[in-house]
């Protein structure tokens, strides 16, 4: 191999450093905003949302009958519905302001404060989401841990 | 109220995010024991995967969740406010990842499906192999029992035709296309006369004594491919004949082609010889009837022709013409008695005496008075006399005849060759209930062609005036009136060494008073 190919190669990937390391210098970059962020979260709970219901739909196609893949069902609704609140609860997000809230010492003493809507209200369920997400989550355990007894007891048979 | 406080979700989503994390690590461990229990399960790799994905999130969505509410609550919102876009981009990420594994688990269960009803199809495949394999191990294991006893049967009838082969007391040969003998049973060898360890190599024409018989042989064979109870004469190793009655078929090949015969024969020299015999006796039944009637009826006229002869030579001297005359009438008139007596003998109508006698007695007796004119003619006579002979009941006079008869026609035999040997020997037979008495001589021996004639009355070779041809004639007939039978052997055959030596031998089988006492009692 001759030094001048050598030569056009090292500029090559100085060149692309470069334009790795200064982004915004370069013109074939598109530039992202800021609720690019939100809504790509957003799409991701639709997305969530749509593959559990897919997973419900097979499951009950398939036929599996078992007490493990009925708990997988439980768990699947209500993980969608942990969906549903998380996905309402980001869209609240954007309604309340810092102003709606109040604080006397700090964080752990804040208060959301009136006149209460019905944004103000779903806002603040949406933030015990929680409700929804370790049920949903125990249903999982439950769901595994009768799936494999199953198959120990088959095993067994 | 007027306001609403925080701190139940901030305590809620800290304490959720704890539990949310053990839950999905509980969750994790069953889900890996299941793959870890079935690896190539599609269900348990997918409920592992996602699993794993929802540890990921929960332990992603839980530690930024924690995070924030330790930052806020110590006052570091600047710090969280920076890392919050990260925690999100993660959430974000495995609620993405956790979709895909999803979805992803629709094409994969679908593939599953696919391998499954593969997997089906071939274990059903299989098992139909199996089943076939299993079929076709009976039918081979079946195959082998039936070889087996095929086999079994097989061996069974090849021992059974191969002792019928050996065992059999007629004779079974096997031929080939050009006639060559290629087998034939010791029973065959020994009838020919051939040793059986020995034998040499034959072909039919060496064994069939006539030409005539032979091409009558493969006349048959040829047109109707079989010969049955063909009667024909084979010559023996010794060049005697014997007649046998001959059964052979031919065989052929697959192609049709004639590959030989295979045949029995039966030795029917003694059943002829048997025939004969009763032929012959048959005969000797109808002349002595003949004979007795002819010798009754001329019995009375030469009563007479006697008595008014020597009633005549009362009336004329002896010295004149006419009593020398009467005289030759009487003697020959006597002649004629003699001969008449002889032929009642002969049809068994004299009367006979009824007494326990020994041959043994009978032939000293008879060899006592014939011994010197037999060695005048330089004849030897040899005596084998077993002493425990058995006595027999009958007529001692008439059977001291008998073997005058025999002991004269021996003596005749040899001297017209300068002399020889006389045998007589006595010996019991059958157990005791029978004697044999046997007269042997090494003369010329009875040619083949009068032998059947011998017993005939007046049958004889001497020249005219030296018999009548009543002696064996008489004989046979007393042996008959004493339950008995002549056998007569020429030449004669040894029975030890089985040599052919020349000469006559007359075997006189008489009943034992023993056995002739069982018989009456039966």
């Amino acid at each position: 191999m001759d030094s001048g190919k050598k030569t056009h190669r090292m500029s090559l990937f100085l060149l692309l450093l470069v334009l790795t390391v200064f982004p915004g210098n370069a013109w074939a970059v598109q530039a992202h905003g800021a609720p690019e962020g939100l809504y790509v979260h957003q799409l991701a709970h639709v997305f969530y949302t749509a593959a559990l219901c897919y997973l419900i739909w097979d499951v009950r196609r398939s036929a599996f009958r078992s007490r493990g893949w009925r708990f997988l069902q439980v768990f699947c609704v209500l993980m969608v519905f942990w969906n549903m609140l998380a996905f309402t609860g980001h869209i609240l997000a954007a309604y309340i302001t810092s102003a709606d809230y109040v604080s006397d010492t700090g964080y752990l003493d804040a208060r959301l404060q009136g006149p209460f809507t019905s944004v103000k209200l779903w806002y603040y369920f949406s933030r015990l989401d929680h409700l929804f997400s370790v049920p949903s989550l125990f249903f999982l355990y439950l769901s595994m841990r009768a799936i494999y007894r199953s198959r120990c007891e088959e095993e067994e048979a | 109220m007027t306001s609403i406080p925080m701190l139940p979700t901030i305590i809620g989503d800290m304490a959720g995010s704890f539990i949310i994390i053990v839950l999905s690590f509980l969750s994790l461990r069953y889900a890996y024991l299941l793959i870890r229990s079935q690896p190539e399960n599609f269900l348990w790799g997918f409920l592992f995967y996602f699993c794993l994905t929802l540890a990921a999130f929960s332990v992603s969505r839980a530690v930024g969740h924690l995070l924030k509410q330790i930052l806020l609550i110590s006052g570091y919102r600047e710090q969280w406010r920076f890392l919050a876009p990260f925690t999100g981009g993660f959430n974000t990420l495995l609620m993405i990842s956790l979709g895909a594994v999803t979805i992803y688990y629709h094409k994969g269960i679908e593939g599953y499906r696919a391998i499954q009803q593969k997997a089906r199809s071939i274990k059903g495949a299989n098992e139909q192999l199996k089943v076939a394999a299993d079929e076709l191990q009976k039918l081979n294991l079946h195959l082998e029992e039936m070889v087996e006893e095929r086999t079994r049967e097989l061996s069974a009838s090849e021992k059974k035709f191969r002792n019928f082969f050996i065992n059999s007391k007629d004779m079974v040969y096997f031929c080939d296309a050009k006639n060559r003998l290629v087998n034939m049973n010791a029973s065959g060898l020994k009838m020919l006369g051939y040793s059986v360890a020995d034998s040499p190599a034959l072909d039919l024409a060496d064994i069939f004594n006539n030409e005539d018989d032979l091409d009558k042989y493969f006349e048959e064979i040829k047109a109707q491919k079989f010969v049955e109870d063909l009667e024909v004469e084979f010559a023996r190793a010794d060049g005697t004949v014997i007649y046998v009655l001959l059964s052979a078929t031919a065989v052929y090949d697959d192609a049709g082609e004639f590959i030989g015969c295979e045949g029995i024969a039966k030795d029917l020299t003694r059943v002829k010889t048997m025939m004969a015999q009763l032929a012959s006796s048959e005969k000797m039944a109808s002349v002595g009837q003949m004979a007795a009637g002819v010798a009754h009826e001329i019995n009375t006229p030469l009563g007479v022709i006697l008595g008014y002869a020597q009633l005549l030579m009362d009336d004329f001297p002896s010295d004149t013409d006419e009593g020398e005359s009467l005289a030759v009438i009487e003697r020959q008139t006597k002649a004629c008695r003699k001969i008449v007596a002889d032929l009642l003998k002969f049809s068994r109508q004299a009367e006979s005496a009824r007494e326990d006698i020994s041959l043994n007695e009978i032939l000293t007796d008879v060899l006592a008075v014939t011994e010197h004119s037999l060695n005048m003619d330089h004849i030897r006579v040899h005596q084998d006399l077993d002493q425990d002979l058995e006595t027999i009941v009958g007529d001692t006079e008439k059977l001291r005849q008998v073997f005058i008869n025999f002991i004269n026609n021996a003596h005749h035999a040899m001297e017209e060759q300068g002399g020889g040997d006389l045998y007589v020997s006595t010996s019991n037979r059958n157990e005791n209930k029978e004697i044999v008495v046997t007269v042997r001589d090494t003369g010329h021996g009875i040619p083949e062609k009068v032998r059947s004639n011998i017993f005939d009355p007046f049958f004889t070779t001497k020249p005219v005036g030296k018999g009548t041809g009543l002696g064996l004639s008489v004989s046979y007939g007393i042996v008959q009136e004493h339950g008995g039978s002549i056998e007569v052997e020429s030449p004669v055959i040894d029975k030890e060494s089985g040599e052919t030596m020349k000469g006559t031998a007359f075997h006189v089988i008489l009943p034992a008073a023993v056995a002739e006492s069982y018989v009456v009692k039966e």
